[in-house]
């Protein structure tokens, strides 16, 4: 929900966001199955309230921090290829929370794939859609589409060219598939134009795209753009040569 | 493979009623003039996952892969938050962890709730 | 928060011998289908290269019956797609995924 409000002149009439006025089915359906699986045992108010706070504070924001900050200092782009949950502390992500053992989708074993020129990743988890949701925070609809997950093991290059991203024969890409507790994110090549640029101004060009795979940094561009399509097309139906996932 | 479980790919009446309400975020933000592209309980149903798979009752592999299946057989229109939640309802209620007439009930207490604030 | 099912940080043990290091050929086992098998289809029967050791932990098959696990040694096993895919157009391209030690064997 919007919460930005100005101040008009004079002190009176302040302009409030708008929020929605009615109450959906689907948000008392939410509320509804949270209480009743609290009262029935299956799990606790208290460990609900942590894991949404924790929700509630992750996002690609950290990854985009990491990525600037492995360009401009070599010592900490070594340790974080070295290690990669121990780097991350050192901007303040912590991969334990928010059981003290991490979380039973993104674990503790983070891994950071270094792109090169002539070396390209891109992540995907063909299994469920497991994703380092501590640095990049919750998934877009796009990757925990079937669509996705079933062609860019196949087919990487038809799918990123689909995003608009084709690269030369000569790149290898490489495909990373994270079917158990490792997690992955792509350290992508520094862009041509970004000398003495601050870690700040670095890291609004690494967007969430780029850390997948799926986009490329350059100056200029600080948001990815997708087509926004309702699930018009059912997830499990898709020709080996298709439009673009969703 | 996964194991055929058509009892469970069934529609359930409670969740095709709201279903067919038609007010997922996508559509009812707009009307608003609410541009988050999240709906507010995205992240409480986020904790819920978590929480279910913590406890033992739905591991996350095991949710997901349901969660597939009622993508494509049953909530394939639906957008993607709403899909995840009528999808994980589904697993519960056919899996008698919640009892449809129990929720149905729930519903109106939590509505009649927040109405009356 | 009490855990039942989530692996915590493996300790450092010596009861899961690591049969590979990094640069071994290896193929992947084509085991009978456990019903939480995370070996995919797409690799069973395929040989690759031992691309690092990652850490030790539970067999999934039996975190998922909640057995009280044997820890084994995981690793990232890098695959031509070529080798994954009949017809795969570039000879570069590259497919990396973790299998738990019991699923190789050496070629």
């Amino acid at each position: 929900m919007q919460t930005a409000h100005k101040h008009a002149g004079g002190g009176h009439d302040h302009e409030v966001a708008p929020t929605v006025e009615e109450i959906t089915d689907f948000e008392v359906l939410e509320i509804a199955v949270r209480e009743l699986a609290i009262e029935h045992g299956l799990f606790t108010a208290q460990d609900h309230r942590r894991f949404t706070e924790w929700a509630e504070s992750v996002g690609p924001a950290a990854g985009s921090r990491l990525v600037a900050k492995a360009w401009t200092d070599p010592g900490f782009k070594a340790r974080l290829l070295d290690d990669g949950v121990n780097a991350c502390k050192e901007i303040g992500i912590n991969w334990a929370e928010p059981t003290g053992f991490g979380t039973p989708s993104d674990y503790m074993n983070f891994r950071v794939l270094e792109d090169t020129p002539r070396l390209h990743h891109v992540i995907v988890c063909t299994l469920c859609s497991c994703y380092p949701r501590p640095v990049l925070g919750m998934s877009p609809e796009w990757y925990r589409s079937t669509n996705y997950r079933r062609r860019l093991v196949r087919w990487p290059r038809e799918v990123l060219a689909e995003f608009g991203l084709i690269l030369p024969p000569e790149v290898e890409i490489r495909v990373e598939d994270s079917n158990q507790k490792c997690r992955f994110m792509v350290l992508p090549v520094r862009p041509s134009g970004t000398e003495n640029w601050t870690e700040e101004e670095l890291a609004a060009i690494v967007t969430r795209d780029c850390m997948i795979g799926v986009a490329l940094p350059r100056p200029g561009r600080t948001a990815d753009v997708h087509p926004v399509h309702k699930a018009r097309r059912p997830v499990h139906s898709s020709p080996p040569h298709g439009k673009a996932a969703e | 493979m996964s194991v055929k479980r058509n009892a469970a790919l069934g529609r359930i009446a409670l969740l095709e009623a709201i279903r067919s309400e038609g007010k997922a975020w996508d559509v009812i933000a707009p009307r608003y003039g609410v541009t988050n592209p999240d709906p507010p309980w995205k992240t409480s149903l986020i904790a819920m996952c978590e929480c279910l798979s913590v406890s033992g009752t739905l591991p996350t592999l095991d949710r997901r892969r349901t969660e597939d299946e009622l993508a494509a057989a049953v909530y394939s229109e639906v957008p993607a938050p709403e899909r995840q939640l009528l999808a994980l309802v589904h697993t519960l209620l056919s899996r008698g962890l919640v009892v449809e007439g129990d929720l149905a009930s729930r519903m109106r207490t939590v509505r009649s709730r927040l109405e009356a604030v | 928060m009490k855990d039942k099912k989530t692996s915590k940080a493996p300790e450092k043990t010596d009861n899961a011998p690591a049969r590979f290091k990094a640069g071994d050929r290896v193929r992947v086992k084509d085991l009978p289908n456990m019903f939480y098998s995370r070996t995919q289809m797409y690799a069973r029967g395929v040989s690759g290269t031992i691309a690092a050791r990652t850490y030790q932990d539970l067999i999934p098959e039996d975190e998922a019956f909640n057995r009280d696990g044997r820890l084994e040694q995981y690793y990232i096993v890098r695959f031509r797609q070529k080798d994954l895919w009949e017809e795969y157009p570039s000879e570069k391209d590259t497919l990396q995924t973790e299998f738990p030690d019991r699923w190789l064997e050496p070629v």
